[in-house]
């Protein structure tokens, strides 16, 4: 039976009154955008994975591939963008090769769309889709429920109003690629700053008309760490040993290999570097 | 009712044959020759673009299809069940292969589903065998370059070249004679080109016959950069002026 199965809904509710909630889903937190300019389309995003409070991954990809010039940028529930994001590439994969033509960024809009209606919002997928397609270049945006938006430039997640803010500065009618690059550059980096839910790098995509779509991942990386100024190696000696014993537990034997692995300073135990 | 359709079409006769399927063999062999060579750095599939009529525009009808971006298929036999075979392979190797392992099924394993859904004809209410013998050439990672063929009765065999179709029988021999173990691809296209002229009636041009070659990685028919870990597709299908070249050149 299609949808979602709401049978433990009940025993859920029990537990989370007993102090046993639902661990949080990785959140994408995210700051991402989108921006048309002559001849194409742009979509930046920030590389930041949280959970809760807790970054997960300091740099995970949140542009994904939908078809080779159609590419979607994704907030909300991680492994929902993931997902619903590659059940489209394979559907519009398999439309393409019986049509015979391209695939379209609209088509790929109208399945999202009517996919995420159908879960009503429970598929927590809020997408920027982008792409330049044989009708041009093309710029959407959907939200879990099911809405779509169209725009010459868009912006979603929890760091969007920080990068909307730099979008309506800045943004103008007839962008140049290059500008519309440091344009959404910009805008992510709003959101990496000013957002706790957005940081790290911006992984960047362009897809521009008779050329193949260009991905920039980690186009920018403010966040890079810094060499630490001093050394907080133990010196050895710093914890005594009292006593030592070794016990045997596997008998060596002898290999044939076709392959040697030189592990260099096996015999240093490095507690920080 | 459904009732009426629920018993095999496809029976013993009291020889032990099942005659549907060598009936089945029997409309391949009216088909167009096919045939595919595999090289020691690819596989050709190529075949002979037989219009009833000079006025069919050739190039909207295409008989070798890629199955995935690694795989295609050539086939001998009746086209609408290719076409059919084609879907539903396409089909499957995405639902039953790469939305669960992440990655494109490989070629034995395409094979033997491809295998399945032809043997599932011959045992099944109400429907025929496939009136089609295929030929599928494809490359993974750890099989390399491997060519297949498939009959209606659901067997399939690896080859290192062979034909199917109406002249399959002296093309096999022409085969044998000049198949090698360090074959290059463009050495195979040769052979192929030669072989299929033993057997092509009319004229043959870059617009009567079609080649199709699974060989070196295309990155530039991608359609984006930027992406680690990922390969172009190997499958390829030669255009009519490539193939006119090489025709210039037997």
């Amino acid at each position: 039976m299609p949808g979602f199965n709401f049978d433990n809904y009940q025993r859920n509710n029990f537990l989370a009154s007993k102090g046993y909630p639902i661990p949080k889903a990785t959140s994408t937190g995210t700051t991402i955008v989108g921006c048309r300019f002559d001849g194409g389309v742009v979509i930046a995003a920030d590389t930041r994975a949280t959970e809760g409070d807790i970054v997960a991954d300091k740099n995970c990809e949140k542009l994904h591939r939908i078809s080779p010039t159609i590419w979607c940028a994704g907030a909300g529930t991680a492994a929902d963008c993931e997902f619903v994001t590659q059940l489209m590439s394979s559907t519009l994969e398999l439309h393409a090769l019986s049509t015979g033509r391209k695939p379209r960024v609209v088509t790929c809009l109208t399945l999202l769309k009517q996919h995420l209606f159908k879960y009503q919002g429970h598929v927590g997928a809020y997408l920027i889709v982008a792409g330049v397609d044989p009708t041009g270049p093309r710029l959407f945006s959907i939200h879990a429920h099911g809405s779509t938006d169209v725009g010459y430039y868009l912006s979603l997640g929890s760091g969007s109003m920080a990068a909307m803010a730099v979008l309506e500065t800045k943004w103008k009618q007839s962008l140049t690629k290059d500008e519309a690059m440091s344009l959404c550059a910009e805008a992510i980096e709003a959101g990496i700053w000013n957002d706790l839910g957005s940081g790290s790098n911006v992984d960047m995509c362009v897809m521009e008309v008779d050329k193949p779509a260009v991905l920039y991942r980690n186009y920018r990386t403010p966040n890079e760490r810094s060499i630490k100024e001093k050394s907080y190696k133990f010196a050895r000696g710093t914890t005594a040993v009292l006593k030592e014993k070794i016990r045997p537990v596997v008998d060596a034997v002898q290999f044939d290999i076709f392959e040697e692995t030189i592990i260099r300073d096996s015999d240093k135990m490095e507690i920080d570097s | 009712m459904a009732d009426r359709y629920s018993f095999s079409l496809t029976t013993f006769s009291p020889s032990g044959k099942l005659v549907q399927i060598e009936y089945a063999f029997q409309a391949v062999n009216q088909g167009v020759t096919s045939l595919g060579i595999k090289a020691s750095n690819g596989v050709v599939l190529a075949t002979e673009k037989k219009s009833t009529s000079d006025l069919i525009d050739a190039s909207s009808l295409s008989k070798i299809s890629n199955i995935t971006p690694d795989i295609g298929m050539v086939y001998s036999g009746m086209g609408p069940d290719f076409r059919v075979l084609v879907d539903k392979a396409r089909k499957s190797s995405h639902t039953n292969y790469k939305r669960i392992y992440n990655e494109y099924p490989p070629t034995r394993i395409l094979v033997e589903d491809v295998a399945r859904t032809m043997q599932e004809a011959t045992q099944s209410g109400g429907v025929r065998p496939y009136g089609v013998s295929l030929l599928v050439g494809g490359h993974d990672v750890d099989n390399e370059f491997s060519l297949y063929q498939v009959d209606p009765s659901g067997t399939y065999f690896p080859w290192k070249a062979t034909a199917i179709g109406k002249g399959s029988t002296s093309a096999k021999t022409f085969l044998e004679k000049r198949w090698t173990e360090d074959l290059e691809l463009e050495d195979a296209i040769h052979i192929a080109l030669l072989t299929l002229k033993e057997s092509v009636e009319g004229e043959m041009n870059g617009n009567t016959v079609e080649i199709g070659v699974i060989g070196p990685v295309s990155d530039h028919l991608l359609g984006f950069e930027g992406v680690k870990n990922v390969q172009g597709p190997r499958f390829r299908k030669l255009s009519p002026q490539e193939i006119d070249d090489r025709l210039d050149a037997l």
